[in-house]
């Protein structure tokens, strides 16, 4: 997977979230919702943040089933997101 | 234990009906600052209440209802500016339109003005729909 779109999507969460962090300390696998270690503790609010981010900057529509469990679980994810619906 | 969600209420009621849809989520509401309202005791209508009141005119244009009570609460506040806070006699109304939504949290961009249609603050306000 694109390192660059890693790092866009890294940029994007911490832009968008304004978050007071490095993007690069972002751990590629690290889960982005929920209170599990190591992982950035986003909750509902920010869910959606996220969501208008994403849509914003990539230019696609995100439906709400699609948000959650695998397509926002993590950097890795969101990247596989939005290679999947930029196609 | 369960827990009963405050209601929009007198005095925590700020939102006094709709005056215009022109959209399914987006349109105008009025709010008039009484003297008796708690808020303005201290001659002015804080600055927070500003958020709530565009939260709660969101939710009337949402399907809430201003004498029955809430139908979701404020969540959360971002980009939100105040050009001036209301006193009592001030008829406001506020501007509101849907930015996003994902399942029950939604995003709202507001606008109050006055009576003169000046700008008295600005800003998205999110929501989320139903009880706490």
């Amino acid at each position: 997977m694109s390192d660059d779109l890693k790092k866009r999507v890294k940029e994007l969460i911490v832009r968008q979230l304004k978050l007071e962090m490095d993007p690069a300390t972002i751990a590629d696998d690290a889960p982005l919702f929920g209170d599990a270690d190591g992982g950035l503790g986003l909750d509902s609010i920010d869910a959606l943040e996220l969501v208008l981010g994403v849509e914003k900057e990539f230019g696609i529509k995100v439906q709400d089933e699609e948000v959650g469990v695998k397509a926002f679980a993590s950097v890795n994810a969101l990247c596989e997101f939005v290679r999947q619906k930029a196609a | 234990m369960d827990f009963e969600p405050l209601p929009h209420a007198f005095p925590f009621r700020f939102a006094d009906g709709v005056v215009e849809r022109t959209g399914p989520a987006a349109g105008r509401v009025r709010a008039c600052v009484t003297a008796n309202a708690e808020s303005v005791r201290a001659t002015e209508f804080p600055a927070a209440v500003l958020a709530e009141l565009v939260a709660q005119s969101a939710l009337l244009l949402q399907g809430g209802d201003a004498a029955l009570g809430r139908k979701g609460f404020l969540a959360g506040v971002s980009d939100f500016s105040v050009q001036r806070l209301p006193v009592a006699g001030d008829v406001l109304t506020i501007d509101v339109a849907i930015a996003g939504r994902l399942g029950d949290t939604v995003k709202f961009e507001g606008i109050v003005r006055d009576a003169e249609g000046g700008a008295v603050a600005r800003g998205s306000v999110t929501v989320k729909q139903g009880s706490a």
